[in-house]
């Protein structure tokens, strides 16, 4: 008889202890953010922004774009479709811009004035952004430098089926120029799963281009003897994979 | 009276039960609410891992590593890595290797919260399970910081890990590891030394430790059978045998050797070693390079690895058998929770129905891992 009453005070003491706990809580700031509403994320005094290297949704800065196939090779499920072609001689597009990316994931894009690829430490990195405002950062704070690169390839085809992505980043990783970078875009379910296949080449862009006259030569011996290498380079890479 | 029988009932548990973590189906063989037979049907979440990554390059394997144990999905990354440097015989520079202890150590602190949590649900006490996961929150924030994503990491790599980690993100993890010491006396108050909580869990679901090394069980499983051993001490691997820190031990003052709770406690007293662990890399840490120097094609030399670490769940092996090119010809992962889940036929007979949740939850099984 008293073991049974001593159970039930055992367990009613214990859920008060308990009890006491909760209580506590009341009187805490609430953790929980109302997600539909609180559509942005703003920060407040204990709800958090995202942060800046979020990996969500893959945007690609067209302009910026070689055509290397990097992000192509790399991707573990195959979901980047790439097709270029060569341009027509004499044409000429321009540059890729120079992208540093610090290690708090700020990201610069630009002119690069001071820096190499190499990061050396000790140094420092510069770089005109482009609204002409100068960044820069001791090289310890740096991750990733890419320097301005020629663009000798059309890309007719530029797909990226975000259905079939994982998120892992690995392609934004080894890009050449930096111009593949996942956005904090999280938010793109839709009803239908071809439109989450993504479209990002324009290849009306290249109608209308003309010879530049001047730069014809020079261009052209360079142009062919990449072209070659490029071929070389990929067939490397396809004997090694098969 | 003597030769009066009840009938035997076949009861299907799952494949679709809050209480069975995911997808798995379990066959009771009942004699009223006696458990004759369990009998586990798995296989639910079989995604080929082992035959996918023949098919794919050495770095690309990382990010399907992650959706085997996606609870602790950074002991996943490194398990895979360590095993492919050793093959390799990679020096890896001193920042990643702490940096990596530092991920694996929240990362077991928020796979021991989560097996907290819903070990509470399991056993009717949904309060727990949004406290733990209030302090998750936090671990999860500074892995979004660090690497960018909340639970598919992809940060250690070969050779050492993703992204440095800056000073402020760090400030984060210093924060946490203040407010998260109190907090978990406070789950003691709240669940382990509830006395309802103790009537379900105490001497329910024995594991002996004959029968638990006889199957192979690992990680807080076997520990919790009193069986010391714990690969971070026993076989230390990155820079573990660096830091001060003990091996929990089954608590036979309140419950039994191999029992329920003591399986659930088991992982708070870890909790605390890993806040331990962690304070000593926040001192340590030194600067420097996060990536080893080493080729961009990752081809490990011709021959074969079998490397092990401990994640939260026991002991991940990996074996890769390497032709010298850039990918694997064979990978082969031993999972801890497999094995828990066959010791599990073993520790249900004779229970009783309500009881099998309690062993489940308290077995702390992810099927992500054990279908693969
Ligand atoms: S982030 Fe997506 S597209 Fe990029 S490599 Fe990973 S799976 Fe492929
Ligand atoms: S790696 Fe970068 S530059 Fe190369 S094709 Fe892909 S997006 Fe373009």
């Amino acid at each position: 008889m008293r073991a049974y009453f001593r159970n039930i005070y055992a367990a009613v003491s214990t859920i008060l202890i308990g009890m006491r706990i909760t209580f506590k809580e009341m009187f805490h700031p609430s953790v929980t953010n109302q997600y539909p509403y609180q559509y942005y994320f703003e920060k407040r005094k204990n709800v958090r922004g995202i942060h800046k290297g979020f990996r969500g949704q893959l945007y690609i800065r067209m302009e910026d774009c070689i055509g290397c196939k990097k992000c192509a090779m790399i991707c573990p499920v195959d979901c980047i479709y790439i097709e270029t072609s060569r341009l027509e001689k004499g044409i000429t597009l321009s540059d890729t811009r120079a992208v540093v990316r610090l290690k708090d994931q700020t990201v610069w894009i630009g002119e690069l004035l001071e820096g190499d690829e190499k990061i050396e430490p000790g140094t420092v990195v510069k770089l005109r952004d482009l609204d002409g405002n100068l960044h820069e950062s001791p090289s310890e704070h740096v991750e990733h430098v890419v320097t301005s690169k020629k663009r000798r390839l059309k890309l007719d085809r530029f797909d990226i089926d975000m259905s079939l992505c994982m998120f892992c980043g690995l392609c934004t990783e080894v890009c050449s120029t930096s111009c593949l970078y996942m956005t904090q875009t999280h938010e793109f379910s839709t009803y239908d799963r071809a439109s989450l296949l993504f479209h990002f080449a324009d290849p009306s862009i290249y109608e209308g281009l003309t010879p530049d006259e001047t730069e014809t030569k020079a261009e052209d011996g360079a142009d062919a003897s990449e072209g070659r290498k490029q071929k070389a380079a990929r067939r490397r890479q396809r004997e090694e994979t098969a | 009276m003597a030769d009066l029988r009840t009938e035997e009932m076949e009861l299907n548990m799952g494949p679709q039960h809050p209480s069975t973590h995911g997808v798995l189906r379990i066959v009771l063989k009942l004699d009223g609410e006696i458990v004759l037979d369990a009998e586990p049907h798995i296989g639910y979440l079989h995604r080929c891992f082992e035959k996918h990554a023949e098919n794919l390059t050495y770095p690309e394997i990382i990010p399907f590593t992650d959706r085997l144990d996606y609870i602790a999905a950074m002991n996943n990354n490194l398990g895979f890595c360590v095993t492919v440097e050793k093959l390799m015989q990679l020096e890896i520079p001193e920042r990643a290797e702490y940096l990596r202890v530092l991920v694996a150590e929240l990362n077991r602190i928020a796979s021991h919260l989560l097996a907290f949590g819903t070990y509470g649900m399991d056993m009717g006490a949904f309060t727990p399970f949004l406290y733990a996961f209030r302090e998750r929150e936090h671990i999860l924030d500074f892995f979004e910081a660090i690497c960018g994503a909340r639970l598919t990491y992809n940060y250690v790599r070969i050779g050492g890990v993703a992204r440095d980690v800056t000073d402020e993100s760090l400030k984060l993890v210093e924060k946490f590891l203040e407010d998260f010491e109190p907090h978990v006396h406070e789950y003691n108050d709240l669940l382990s030394y509830n006395r309802i909580f103790l009537k379900r869990t105490v001497g329910v679901g024995i594991l002996s430790p004959e029968a638990a090394i006889s199957y192979g069980v690992t990680g807080p499983n076997l520990r919790a059978s009193g069986v010391h051993w714990d690969l971070r001490k026993d076989e230390p691997y990155s820079v573990y045998d660096r830091f001060e820190f003990d091996v929990p031990k089954a608590n036979t003052e309140i419950g039994e050797i191999g029992d329920c709770w003591n399986r659930y406690m088991i992982r708070m007293y870890e909790m605390i070693e890993s806040v331990r662990i962690l304070r000593q890399v926040l001192n340590q840490i030194p600067d420097g390079p996060t990536m080893a120097k080493m080729r961009a094609a990752i081809r490990p030399p011709k021959g074969e690895v079998y490397m092990r670490t401990e994640t939260p769940r026991g002991e991940l092996g990996f074996y890769i058998l390497s032709d010298g090119k850039n990918k694997p010809v064979r990978v082969k992962g031993r999972s801890p929770c497999f094995t828990a889940m066959s010791a599990f036929r073993e520790i249900s007979r004779g229970l009783m129905i309500a009881d099998i949740t309690a062993v489940i939850g308290s077995l702390d099984i992810v099927l992500g891992e054990i279908d693969r």
